[in-house]
């Protein structure tokens, strides 16, 4: 089983379509919805896809069949580790335990594996230092 | 065992000082017993990296041609006090850029004067025989002002409270965010690394104390504002914000590592200063103090949802519940947060002990001591007859 996030981007005349329906059903695919919008410029949807490696690659070329642009996504945010001070406001903010305060030497170090992408860090870093990556 | 400033400067110079972080200095204490570790040890190096909003910096631009008495002046369209000489002006921290937003303000201009960056400066006046001109546009650096110097009226608060909230939308505050429903706590002291936590009484700390001050030499100026002794104490060691500083030090020697803008969401911007603190192990009362550790060192839980100066703590907890990244409250584990770095506040205090140990930073005897007692008055609203 692979786990993978990827964004998919869909313009306004593919908004109808059940696609995340679609690829659970036709590819046996295990779909968490991060995020989601839809405004006057498309539709835009971060999902977390579990599955078969192989049903994962099947299914991001039917969505690519249907017009709906795929980018595979490793970072939502980033941490500027110049602007890092280290002093671990995002940890107690994320809901998904992305930041960890290493006890032996005090660093804050950003798992980007476990961000669910939801935002709530990026107002939150006196510093400045998480930056919004996609979006 | 008693031992001078003067003998453990003699010991600096000679080389063969023994310089621990206060940090270290609470195993070697807990192992060897206060006697040993007070003969051995001749100073515990403290240090803090956090957010001290009461901070800014005097600056002098040197004269046009033709000269002009500046009566209003921005820095990167940050305003600055000029209400001094014609060209003095101090630019605090907190102050905002004239444009509405709340992400740019005197502290980014002091972490960018410091890091070397072109500043630019406008200046209006009204002209006078003396000071003809009435405008000027131009490009400052810290190469070209004369004089800019920190100077912090309230820095290094020995303990502070611990902020959470209990109403249900999410609160920005000078604390951080604060998620809802008791959803977070944060909290701003460096505990046992704090330079006012490791000497309660500011036996050593006082008027002309020799300090690091974000990255270079600095001195404690004065007793900070909001000085308070009157505070509830717990393991010799208040449990409420107390004693502060008033810090001066040279910006042109400092380094934006250690002097740096922060921006909090929705409140505005605040600056987080390095400042760390060699204490002098006088005697084996001192070595007591210095050994103390986070979990110890208690600090009030407030309710920042409560929009008043008289909330009641909901508990108190210790440096260690809270370092250990959740506390309890009402029966829920609550995450917490430091506002500090504590990975800079033991960089400061490590950097300190090099500096003493190397012989490039000799301690200080108090020129006065800080005041032993004096509480803190909170602002009524009167009128002129009722007023004391």
């Amino acid at each position: 089983m692979a786990r993978r996030k990827y964004l998919l981007g869909f313009s306004p005349a593919r908004v109808g379509e059940p696609i995340t329906y679609m690829i659970v059903k036709e590819f046996d695919l295990m779909v968490n919805i991060l995020r989601a919008e839809i405004d006057e410029r498309g539709g835009r949807l971060l999902l977390e896809i579990e599955g078969k490696p192989h049903k994962i690659t099947s299914g991001v070329k039917y969505l690519k069949e249907k017009g709906v642009e795929v980018k595979e996504l490793n970072e939502y945010v980033s941490k500027e580790e110049e602007r890092c001070t280290h002093c671990g406001m995002c940890v107690s903010i994320c809901p998904a335990d992305a930041f960890e305060m290493d006890k032996k030497t005090y660093k804050v170090h950003f798992k980007s594996d476990k961000c669910i992408a939801c935002g709530l860090c990026l107002d939150a870093c006196p510093p400045n230092a998480m930056k919004l990556r996609i979006w | 065992m008693v031992r001078t400033v003067q003998q453990i400067n003699q010991k600096i110079k000679k080389g063969d000082v023994l310089v621990m972080t206060a940090e270290e200095i609470i195993d070697v204490v807990r192992r060897e017993g206060v006697e040993k570790a007070t003969k051995e040890v001749d100073v515990v190096t403290t240090g803090t990296f956090g957010a001290m909003c009461s901070s800014g910096a005097f600056l002098n631009f040197g004269h046009s041609e033709p000269p002009i008495k500046m009566q209003k002046v921005w820095l990167n369209d940050v305003p600055a006090y000029t209400g001094l000489a014609a060209v003095d002006a101090y630019i605090g921290a907190t102050e905002l850029r004239e444009n509405g937003n709340m992400d740019y303000g005197g502290a980014n201009v002091i972490e960018e004067l410091i890091a070397g960056k072109p500043i630019h400066l406008k200046a209006t006046a009204y002209g006078t025989d003396c000071y003809p001109r009435r405008k000027i546009e131009t490009y400052v650096s810290l190469k070209t002002i004369n004089q800019a110097y920190i100077y912090n009226p309230r820095n290094a608060y020995q303990n502070y409270s611990v902020a959470t909230n209990s109403s249900d939308t999410i609160l920005f505050t000078y604390m951080g965010k604060l998620l809802s429903n008791y959803g977070n706590a944060t909290y701003s002291s460096a505990g046992q690394l704090s330079p006012l936590l490791n000497d309660p009484e500011c036996r050593t700390i006082g008027i002309g104390t020799r300090i690091f001050l974000g990255g270079a030499k600095g001195y404690v100026a004065w007793q900070g504002t909001q000085f308070n002794t009157k505070t509830p104490m717990k393991n010799n060691v208040p449990t409420r914000a107390s004693r502060t500083l008033a810090v001066i030090g040279d910006m042109k020697q400092m380094s934006a590592e250690y002097i740096r803008a922060l921006d909090f969401r929705k409140y505005g911007m605040s600056l987080a200063v390095g400042i760390g603190v060699p204490i002098p192990i006088l005697d084996e009362q001192m070595m007591k103090c210095v050994a103390i550790s986070d979990k110890d060192i208690f600090a009030p839980v407030l309710d920042y949802s409560i929009q008043s100066r008289n909330r009641k703590p909901i508990k108190e907890v210790s440096y260690a519940q809270l370092r250990s990244g959740t506390i309890e409250l009402f029966g829920k584990k609550v995450k917490t947060s430091s506002l500090s770095s504590y990975y800079l506040a033991r960089q400061i205090a490590e950097k300190l002990k090099g500096m003493i140990q190397k012989g490039e930073f000799l301690l200080t005897e108090p020129v006065e001591r800080l005041p032993e007692d004096m509480a803190v008055e909170p602002l009524e609203i009167v009128s002129k007859e009722e007023v004391k």
